[in-house]
């Protein structure tokens, strides 16, 4: 396997059973000019199917926001934020978590 | 399960149809709540639509836009109905141009920034329109309930009494009673692995009013947008390159070969490149390209537009400034096309012209239920030609009018506990299995049926292949579906179990009315019966649960106006007629 991996470390927590976030790192195989959502859909389709971010409804357009996420450290929309490398995905700050990635009131 | 305050109304759906029939509710005194699958103005396919009203010039004329007097309500009719092979239920299409003068006035008066084409269009964007409904919305005590996400249509006596849905954030089963209920939910493009449509539209809703007894229409009926992006994956399923090339641009084969033009009689790709048949037309002939392996690596063509002069090109971005369109901002793009690349898109799921069958009031065949906007079938019958949005605003108000007038004469009644245990045990038993199959997988699987068989062109033995895998999914696989996830809050797996089932279900319904069509008829098109069949086809497909059993009928067409002609014609023929017909 000469695929190139990228490690995708993701913010999960469970505040009915958690007390505190922790993160867990995934091996997602690199495509060129894939999105957070692309690496998240990854990890849930092949590796845990337990991981939870919003995308029901999400619309692919920058219209719902409802996938905004934090992106190394910076907000970005997951279905139009391209990753180029190993990445920390956290949920927004400031809001109530559900649980991983999703939060209340977005 | 738990329940929550009862209301008269209940709204399923909250795009522009759901918004504007829980309006129209409200004003008619009805206590009424609207349900949204995600967050009010923030889901459904309204948010992303270009997005155009359309209405007759002369009725245009009469709300004080600068409308063609010479224009009528009878010729926007004979447009919709000719281009639509005449199996539109014509009183629809009469309370379609009826009304849309009056609800384009409407949203003039609440405040739409639009554009007046001066012809029959007022160029407006969802994001807009969202904001004016949503806006409204919240000016009246209409009780808001946001992601949720309904599965089933609670009945007596043969009539609605409320409906269930899961809180998708609290993992939590709801039951909301009301005396009437509007499904304005949208279509099932998310059946489909490519679609322009955004996530949620998945079919739920239509499943759960077979279930409970209502009647769906013409389920074979697809609209496909022919240039849809493919790569890169940001951008996958934006319509952007079908806007550009009603200027400009051509699709090729993957050695650059244009073929737009092979395919049929020059007058045909005039037509292709000037009105809303291009949607049918290229989604066509870029679909035979594919099939004869003349595609490109992703299964699509490419969009060039290498030979068009970049002066010409630079002069388009004044109508998009920065090339930015709705909130997505192409000037990357453009800048690759402009240095000669090409673009991969393909035909993607887009619109739904069947769906749940209602009457010119937007009642279904089960009492108390109503339908508003696509997932409500038989307005453009095989070919929609004008605005989705006027349809929405139109038959969401209709929708809430009737609904609102119904629950003034009944009662609120207690939900059934048998139907109530049914329903939860169903929801609830992937839950129970710790092992089994895993919805992803199961998921993509029954999108690949959709893809395979129900794409453009159709034919009898790949939708009995069709039938056979969406029945054995149903039957054997379901039934062995595991969640892994513990947690019910924020499910992911949950929600996928539940979008399998209605998928599956929606296809098999929608499978069975292609095969049972045995004509090419609009965007509907079998390989095995290429011609449009007025002699026998004249008819609307019904699909029917008949104790439980997927039950297939047909009725005549609705007609009020606009006898259709006799005789078979093939494809280009056809077209070629109804130009003659529509005089230009």
């Amino acid at each position: 396997m000469n695929m190139k991996t990228i490690n995708v470390k993701v913010s999960r927590f469970d505040p009915k059973v958690e007390s505190a976030p922790r993160y867990q790192t995934y091996k997602v195989p690199f495509e060129p000019r894939m999105t957070v959502m692309d690496v998240l859909d990854y990890i849930y389709e092949n590796i845990d199917p337990t991981i939870a971010y919003h995308s029901h409804t999400s619309c692919h357009r920058r219209v719902c926001t409802r996938c905004n996420v934090t992106v190394n450290d910076k907000p970005g929309l997951s279905c139009h934020t391209e990753v180029t490398g190993d990445v920390t995905i956290d949920p927004l700050p400031r809001f109530k978590i559900i649980r991983d990635l999703v939060v209340e009131g977005l | 399960m738990s329940e929550v305050k009862s209301t008269d109304v209940l709204v399923i759906g909250s795009g522009g149809a759901g918004l504007r029939a829980a309006i129209e509710s409200y004003d008619q005194g009805a206590s009424t709540r609207l349900i949204s699958n995600g967050a009010l103005g923030k889901s459904g396919a309204t948010m992303i639509a270009g997005a155009d009203v359309t209405l007759d010039g002369a009725g245009a004329a009469k709300i004080g836009l600068s409308g063609n007097e010479e224009d009528s309500r009878e010729k926007f009719f004979h447009d919709i109905v000719i281009q639509g092979y005449y199996l539109n239920n014509q009183k629809l299409v009469e309370a379609y141009v009826r009304d849309a003068p009056l609800r384009t006035k409407e949203l003039i008066d609440w405040g739409v920034k639009y554009v007046w084409d001066g012809k029959r269009a007022l160029l407006t964007q969802g994001i807009e329109l969202n904001r004016v409904l949503v806006d409204q919305v919240r000016k009246r005590s209409i009780t808001i309930t946001d992601d949720v996400y309904m599965t089933d249509i609670l009945t007596q006596e043969n009539t609605v009494i409320g409906a269930v849905g899961v809180d998708i954030n609290h993992g939590e089963i709801k039951i909301f009673r009301a005396k009437s209920v509007v499904i304005a939910t949208g279509g099932w493009q998310r059946a489909y692995s490519f679609t322009s449509a955004p996530g949620g539209m998945t079919g739920a809703m239509h499943v759960a009013a077979l279930r409970a007894g209502a009647d769906l229409v013409n389920m074979e009926m697809v609209t496909f947008c022919p240039n849809v992006i493919l790569w890169p994956p940001a951008l996958r399923g934006d319509i952007f390159p079908y806007i550009l090339i009603e200027m400009f641009g051509d699709l090729l084969e993957k050695h650059g070969r244009p073929f737009l033009r092979d395919e049929y009689d020059p007058l045909i790709y005039r037509i292709a490149t000037t009105t809303e048949w291009n949607k049918l037309i290229f989604s066509m002939t870029a679909t035979r390209v594919v099939l004869r392996g003349d595609g490109s690596p992703r299964g699509g063509t490419y969009y060039s537009i290498k030979t068009v002069p970049t002066n010409i090109v630079d002069e388009a971005e004044k109508l998009y400034p920065g090339w930015k369109w709705l909130r997505t901002d192409f000037s990357n793009l453009m800048d690759w096309l402009k240095a000669g690349n090409a673009v991969e898109v393909a035909p993607a799921a887009h619109y739904m012209e069947g769906g749940i069958l209602v009457d010119e009031r937007a009642e279904t065949t089960l009492k108390g239920l109503y339908a508003a906007g696509e997932c409500s079938g038989g307005l453009f019958g095989a070919n929609r030609v004008a605005s989705a949005i006027t349809q929405i605003l139109v038959q969401g108000a209709i929708a809430g009018r009737s609904a609102s007038d119904f629950s003034m004469t009944s009662k609120m009644r207690e939900p059934n506990k048998k139907q109530l245990d049914e329903i939860q045990s169903r929801l609830l038993s992937p839950f129970a299995r710790k092992t089994g199959i895993h919805a992803a997988d199961l998921k993509k699987r029954v999108r690949k049926i959709a893809d395979d068989h129900l794409w453009v062109l159709r034919n009898g033995n790949g939708l009995r292949e069709a039938i056979s895998k969406l029945e054995s999914i149903l039957s054997n696989e379901l039934p062995k579906l595991s969640i892994q996830t513990a947690a019910r809050t924020y499910n992911k797996e949950w929600i996928d179990a539940i979008e399998i089932e209605n998928t599956a279900q929606v296809l098999l319904a929608s499978a069975r009315s292609a095969l049972f069509r045995t004509e090419s008829r609009g965007v509907h098109n079998r390989s095995d019966y290429p011609l449009t069949n007025n002699n026998s086809w004249l008819r609307e497909v019904v699909t029917r649960n008949v104790r439980g059993k997927l039950t297939l009928t047909t009725r005549p067409i609705t007609i009020t106006k606009l006898k259709p002609p006799k005789g078979k014609i093939g494809f280009e023929e056809g077209i070629l007629r109804a130009v003659k017909e529509l005089g230009e």
